[in-house]
């Protein structure tokens, strides 16, 4: 699902275009992303070799997150991981909570400058998990936390000992919804147990709130479409894993709702399909609608056709002598009837027929 | 198709060719009117005794006829809450169509599901046992989609799940 991909399709865009121009041009640039995250790019003529790349992201947990600016532990492991071609610049723009300058001067080959456009797409996914990572470690040992990341659903992760559990409230609009979604939480259920997925984190789905959540509040724990927990062990944000848990966690709620729609359009167009089927054999039974009226009908209608045409040519032929006849008439001398029996006779019109070569040497006068 | 479901289908058939002898008869209350008598039901003399046809509990027709009109309602299987949801969906979507069937009636009876209005009107401008065809097809048809598309819903959730899970592999 392209729409889930933790890079940021808009941002690869337009950093390749600017490093595929052969003349430096100006960009000012904001874009949105998921509806919370905010980006900035800027780039001048004069200063070209860098681009200055702001990032907003909202705060995971009201709770964890300090009044300004992002956890120490972020910047960290921005610097860390994006040391090679970008510095942040700080203070970070107003309005922004994270500014990087890039600059791709230093990486020659095409190959490394690409790999690091994709690198700078999963800003903020580093960011998300990062702050994640620092919410759970001012957990302690144990203890439950509310996440908001999208406001409509937040969600609890709950740290042991031995694991970190995110535990879903799953709510939905209508039964419709739910029937999809439980449909859905099931096979994830069941296939978390298979062992062709022994590696992915162990899903559970209960009707009741998992222990952890003892003492939440009441309307944080009604639901009507369950509680989904993730178990996540060691090995699932060990290194580079840790950034992508975090993002595939983070858009659960996004992945369920994006199932349901496309499975009620499903629904829809099969619907419609079905109905198209079922009104045929409604219109065949009317006494127009069957096969042997239809045929005769048909039948009757190219004959009428064909009478039609018949017509229409005959009409044709008639109106088209008619013109003949009277470019003819036009183009005939005027007759009076008698009139030659009346010249020869008394020949007192006679007419000279001339040859043409008489015609040439006769030369006419012309009268005035 | 199951045997007991051509069982019950075939019942249904006979049952809709005897009921199905309608013919034009005004009313008999309100003058130069013609209605549906099974709908209005105020003269008795003119109603036929309603035959219930049950394959179970969940599944059954009821066909009440009049002398100028006799009306069908079924109650369809639901199974489970997927199914319930998905039959509930597609009656809900023919009912908003039902001027595409002319037979069909836009509200069931209640108690059922769906429900047909067939008049001597309706059987003067259509085939008798096309009509009847009609019907059973459409019974077969019903029960036929909500199986097909209960088993694509599951289908789809575990293609979803699968997806998903390969995300952290």
């Amino acid at each position: 699902m392209a729409f889930f991909s933790s890079g940021s399709r808009a941002l690869v865009e337009i950093l390749t275009g600017l490093q595929s121009v052969e003349r430096p041009m100006p960009v000012d640039h904001t874009l949105f992303e998921f509806g919370s995250i905010r980006y900035h790019l800027q780039a001048s003529i004069t200063d070209s070799e860098n681009i200055y790349l702001s990032i907003s992201t909202p705060s995971l947990s009201y709770e964890a997150s300090p009044s300004s600016g992002l956890p120490e532990i972020t910047l960290q492991e921005t610097r860390k991981m994006y040391h090679k071609f970008a510095e942040i610049i700080e203070p970070a723009k107003e309005g922004y909570t994270l500014t990087l300058r890039l600059n791709f001067s230093g990486l020659t080959r095409p190959k490394d400058r690409t790999k690091a456009i994709n690198q700078i797409s999963l800003l903020q996914s580093v960011i998300l998990s990062s702050q994640l990572k620092d919410m759970l470690a001012s957990l302690g040992s144990s203890g439950t936390m509310k996440l908001v990341y999208n406001q409509r659903d937040p969600f609890f992760v709950s740290k042991t000992p031995v694991k970190i559990s995110a535990i879903f409230p799953m709510r939905f609009r209508d039964d419709t919804d739910l029937a999809i979604a439980s449909s859905f939480f099931q096979e994830l259920q069941d296939l978390g147990s298979t062992s062709s997925f022994s590696r992915a984190p162990r899903c559970s789905w209960s009707p009741i709130p998992p222990p952890e959540l003892r003492g939440e509040y009441v309307h944080h724990l009604t639901t009507n479409g369950g509680f989904v927990s993730f178990d996540i062990l060691a090995r699932h944000v060990k290194g580079w894993r840790a950034a992508r848990t975090a993002w595939i966690l983070l858009n659960f709620q996004s992945y369920v709702k994006y199932h349901i729609k496309c499975t009620r359009s499903y629904i829809q167009s099969r619907m419609r399909k079905r109905l198209e089927i079922m009104t045929e054999v409604i219109d065949d039974a009317k006494f127009r609608g069957n096969d042997e009226s239809r045929k005769k009908l048909q039948v009757r209608k190219r004959s009428k056709r064909r009478s039609i045409k018949f017509a229409r040519a005959k009409k044709l032929q008639k109106g088209f002598k008619a013109v003949i006849d009277k470019i003819k008439r036009l183009r005939l001398r005027i007759r009076v009837k008698g009139l030659d029996r009346f010249r020869r006779h008394c020949q007192c019109f006679p007419v000279l027929k001339l040859t043409m070569a008489q015609r040439k040497e006769q030369k006419y006068q012309k009268l005035e | 198709m199951a045997n007991t479901l051509r069982l019950y289908l075939t019942c249904i058939r006979n049952t809709l060719e005897a009921a199905m002898c309608l013919q034009n008869f005004p009313c008999q209350e309100v003058e130069r009117h013609n209605k549906p008598e099974v709908e209005l039901k105020t003269s008795p003399e003119l109603l036929l005794n309603p035959v219930l046809i049950c394959r179970n509990e969940a599944e059954k027709c009821l066909i009440e006829t009049s002398i100028n009109s006799i009306r069908i309602s079924m109650k369809v299987k639901q199974a489970d809450e997927l199914e319930n949801i998905l039959a509930k969906k597609f009656l809900r979507f023919l009912s908003m169509r039902a001027e595409a069937f002319q037979v069909l009636r836009r509200k069931p009876v209640q108690g059922y599901d769906i429900s047909f209005l067939i008049t001597n009107y309706h059987c003067e401008d259509m085939h008798k046992h096309k009509l009847i065809d009609f019907i059973v097809q459409f019974m077969e048809d019903i029960d036929k989609e909500i199986s097909e598309l209960k088993l694509s819903v599951n289908t789809r959730g575990r293609l979803v799940a699968t997806e998903f899970l390969k995300q952290f592999i």
